[in-house]
């Protein structure tokens, strides 16, 4: 078949300027920000792909709705609009307002987590994981074993393995099991979707034992696209239909609304239980802010009850996993390794068959981000080692199987120009990969230690040399 | 001159919905008798806080949209941090989605069992957070602030004396900060002076204590300090606001208030051991330590806000706006704390309404009444907020006013519906608490009419 694009849905209303520096400039701000993406400052990169978290464009109307936010302390008109949003299109009772998502995690880990407890899930997250353990809770990984093989073409790789989950079950018993971790996609995984029917089923078993399942559904919406997109029987459904239905086989969510709700700030948790809706709130009010504004403003709410609306078109869904499958096409057709298939919010690039030279203690996929910043200034973000941090108990580094180049698209922001220059960028960085020198710490901080650490090359000299 | 002109004019309006007396009964009822459960849209006035409801100013706005909302090292992290350097001569500057949240993350650090933190009077989410982490929260206020009918002017004083005593009973060890609250919120919005500052200052240099600031309304205070402190009217505001902070080793700060925004906290630190363990657990609950859980669009807000609420003449207008209101209420004989503080203006429910014995919470019996009569929003500070286990010391309600956001006209409009208050103040009724959530039980408390 001839191929067909996805024009997007939208045309341009504001522009935000960038600036071009030379790769003179960028060799030298990577050394300075001890070649962690993190510590650059944004004014010096070009493409940003850091993270699709927050950094989207906001629409007219979203705009519209930041000027009629009711900054009332208490009982604000946004925060009825966001509640009504958040029951038409998820389906949950109650919508407790959080000002992102680690606040939701924050809450729900704190109200269900009693020191002890065993949290199964389909893969960590490096924030969800870090509020279990927080709590007490220890996290066990029950994704299917194609998730962790980055060349396996199974369609629906974040699905939860439910013999995993049945051995674990009778293993530490339902008792120990406040709630299962259902992500939605899975983004440690390349942004891979659960399908449907693996929800049902996951969902049957847990009610059987009495577990609660709390989705994370950061990028719900967009695995919804992929069930519509690839799952027998799913394909004259709307996203709003499908949706409704994932959320209908959980007791509740948390959502972090940087993502699929197209807004810069905001989060949420969601339940049905009026007991644990009761208990959060009472939380909330101590962490976050009172329960009708849950430290947002009550334009960002505003915003969020309107992204909300638009994240569900199918027309926006499509131009925006179109985007990120154009760019995965022009690398992956280029022979660069990456994560198959390509997923929601991103397209991983696999470090470890990229750099085949570098050994795991260089973090190579540290290594290839700060070369791809040096190449062209595209930021892009480590997901291997260096994001999985040490084992609590051993204090060994952790190695997960994916070690991992994160290029994260933000909605509604790049042009296909931006992704020809991106691709370009990735297919001549892997014609002169060994080129790409490997690093060090210089400075480990002990906890989510990917954010702020320091880096220098195991040799000296450039990470990326001429 | 009598008339109060606004160093501003209008850019940007918001409708109001009138409500009819009939309608706002059934509403009250609805909301169990408690006003942080009334919509807003079914409020005329609303008065019950100056927290995050200001209007920002056509710069502030331009800022709004001029927000680089990249994750990581955004321009408008750069530029608020330079401006919060500049106006506290703090090098070290976390951004937090607000003030609840660096007091949540300073006391998780300082705090536990044990512990005991000193403040002229802790605000409720002050006490709640210091109080969750097992920590004893002990208020300190000079006696002048327990009687509202005397005039003084810095209310919001710490008693120094009382400071000695309590190191010298619980040990130094115990108490690993002493907190000033500027102004004092819960005594009143009163001021508390330098000289005070440096005075508490001395103590906790002679018992190497730290100092720290809950600074939110930094700038109102500054304001008082010029007006009413000896040597001090010739001095810049920014001046005086820059000694405070300098006597200080760490401030809590809600940009809400004197930040003139909708959003937004600080927390200022001169330590770097604590600054690195606050970097950390602010990534973890909060956000990167570039964006602290906020919009880029916030940061470059609450960089213009902590600018704008520097200018002379915006602070002359803003305390002159609230003394015009207690004077109205002094004038229909209401009591009210004195002289009227600075964001606010605290009727003495307990002296309005004598037949209504305290465990009745006199204070939500008023705040009912002006809902009821005007559909104005005010809001308890008594023995609803802090509990009745031991009462505090004074039953009141706030009438707190936002800033920039209503006229003289509105204001005299909240004058008259207290005096109607006022003149059937017998027939207000006392309340009794039917559901009561376990921690800071008034925002979702439920009543019922005695």
């Amino acid at each position: 078949m001839r191929r067909r694009s996805w024009a997007e849905p939208f045309k341009i209303k504001v522009v935000e300027h960038l600036r071009m520096t030379t790769r003179a400039e960028r060799a030298r701000a990577i050394m300075d920000a001890g070649y962690n993406t993190f510590l650059l400052r944004s004014e010096d990169v070009y493409i940003d792909l850091l993270t699709d978290s927050g950094t989207s464009a906001m629409s007219d109307r979203q705009w519209a709705g930041m000027m009629m936010g009711d900054e009332a302390y208490a009982g604000s008109a946004n925060f009825y609009h966001l509640e009504s949003a958040v029951r038409e299109f998820y389906g949950y009772r109650h919508l407790i307002p959080t000002h992102q998502g680690r606040g939701a995690e924050h809450i729900l880990s704190k109200c269900c987590i009693r020191p002890g407890d065993t949290v199964p899930g389909n893969m960590y997250f490096t924030t969800t994981r870090a509020h279990q353990e927080l709590a007490g809770g220890q996290f066990v990984d029950v994704i299917i074993d194609e998730a962790h093989d980055p060349a396996s073409e199974h369609p629906f790789k974040g699905n939860v393995d439910l013999d995993k989950l049945s051995r674990l079950i009778a293993r530490v018993g339902a008792a120990r099991i406040p709630y299962l971790a259902l992500h939605a996609t899975v983004n440690m995984a390349g942004g891979q979707p659960i399908s449907l029917a693996n929800a049902r089923e996951v969902s049957a078993l847990c009610r059987r034992h009495g577990i609660r399942i709390f989705m994370d559904a950061t990028r719900a919406v967009e695995n919804c696209y992929f069930i519509q997109a690839l799952e027998p029987g799913q394909a004259g459904r709307t996203l709003a239909e499908i949706l409704r239905e994932l959320c209908s086989y959980t007791d509740g969510c948390t959502m972090s609304g940087k993502k699929d709700c197209l807004v810069n700030i905001g989060g949420f948790l969601a339940v049905n239980d009026d007991g644990l809706a009761e208990a959060a709130r009472n939380m909330v009010v101590l962490y976050e802010g009172l329960h009708t504004y849950g430290g947002l403003a009550g334009r960002d709410m505003e915003a969020m009850a309107i992204g909300i609306r638009e994240s569900v078109s199918d027309d926006h869904m499509r131009a925006r996993i179109g985007q990120v499958q154009y760019l995965g096409e022009l690398i992956g057709g280029a022979g660069v390794p990456i994560v198959r298939p390509v997923g929601g919010h991103g397209v991983f690039l696999d470090a470890l068959r990229f750099l085949p030279q570098l050994p795991r203690e260089q973090f190579p996929a540290q290594a290839l981000a700060a070369a791809l910043y040096v190449d062209s200034g595209v930021r892009a973000m480590e997901r291997g080692a260096v994001s999985a941090g040490r084992d609590p108990e051993t204090g060994e580094n952790r190695y997960p199987r994916l070690e991992l180049v994160r290029l994260t698209i933000p909605r509604r922001v790049y042009t296909q120009a931006h992704m020809d220059v991106t691709a370009e960028s990735v297919i001549a960085l892997h014609e002169q990969r060994e080129r790409i020198m490997g690093l060090r710490f210089s400075y480990e901080p002990k906890s989510l230690r990917f954010f702020q650490a320091r880096f220098e090359p195991v040799e000296g000299g450039a990470v990326l040399r001429h | 001159m009598k008339t109060i002109i606004e160093p501003f004019r209008i850019k940007s309006v918001e409708p109001i919905r009138m409500t009819t007396r009939e309608r706002r009964e059934a509403i009250l009822r609805e909301a169990g008798f408690n006003l942080f459960r009334v919509h807003a849209d079914d409020v005329i006035i609303d008065l019950l806080t100056d927290s995050g409801t200001g209007a920002m100013s056509s710069e502030q706005w331009a800022g709004i949209m001029r927000g680089d909302e990249s994750y990581a090292g955004s321009p408008s992290f750069y530029r608020f941090q330079a401006r919060l350097q500049e106006v506290t001569g703090f090098e070290h500057i976390l951004p937090t989605h607000q003030g609840r949240a660096s007091e949540r993350i300073l006391f998780e650090l300082v705090g536990g069992p044990g512990k005991v933190i000193p403040n002229n009077a802790h605000f409720d989410t002050t006490r709640a957070n210091i109080e969750h982490s097992g920590a004893r929260a002990v208020d300190l206020p000079v006696a002048e602030a327990l009687d509202p009918a005397r005039l003084h002017p810095f209310k919001g004083n710490l008693d120094v004396a009382g400071l000695e005593r309590l190191i010298a009973e619980v040990g130094r060890e115990r108490i690993p900060l002493v907190m000033v609250t500027v102004t004092n919120n819960s005594g009143g919005g009163q001021p508390v002076s330098l000289g005070n500052l440096r005075a508490v200052r001395a103590v906790c240099d002679r018992h190497r204590l730290p100092l720290f600031l809950d600074a939110c309304r930094f700038a109102e205070n500054a304001w008082f300090i010029k007006l009413r402190e000896p040597g001090q009217s010739g001095r810049a505001v920014r001046d005086i606001v820059r000694e405070m902070f300098d006597l200080a080793d760490g401030a809590t700060i809600s940009a809400q208030k004197d930040g003139l925004v909708n959003i937004g906290g600080l927390l200022l630190l001169r330590d770097p051991a604590l600054l690195y363990r606050a970097s950390n657990l602010l990534i973890l609950t909060e956000g990167f330590v570039t964006y602290g859980g906020l919009a880029g669009r916030d940061l470059e807000a609450m960089a213009q806000g902590f600018e704008e609420v520097l200018h002379e003449d915006y602070l002359g207008y803003r305390l002159r706006s609230v003394e015009y209101v207690g004077e109205g209420l002094v004038a229909a004989g209401i009591p009210i704390v004195q002289p009227p503080g600075g964001h606010a203006v605290y009727i003495d429910a307990a002296a309005l309404c004598p037949h209504i014995p305290r465990a009745q919470f006199p204070g939500q019996a008023v705040v009912c009444g002006l809902y009821r009569i005007g559909g104005v929003r005010a809001v308890e500070i008594g023995s609803v907020m802090f509990g009745e286990r031991p009462p505090p010391a004074l039953e009141l309600v706030r009438l707190a006013m936002p800033r920039r956001v209503y006229t003289q006209s509105h204001m005299d409009y909240v004058v008259e519906v207290c005096a109607a208050l006022a003149s059937e103040r017998n027939s207000l009724r006392g309340l009794r608490m039917v559901h009561e959530p376990p921690v800071l039980r008034h925002f979702t408390a439920r009543f019922e009419e005695l």
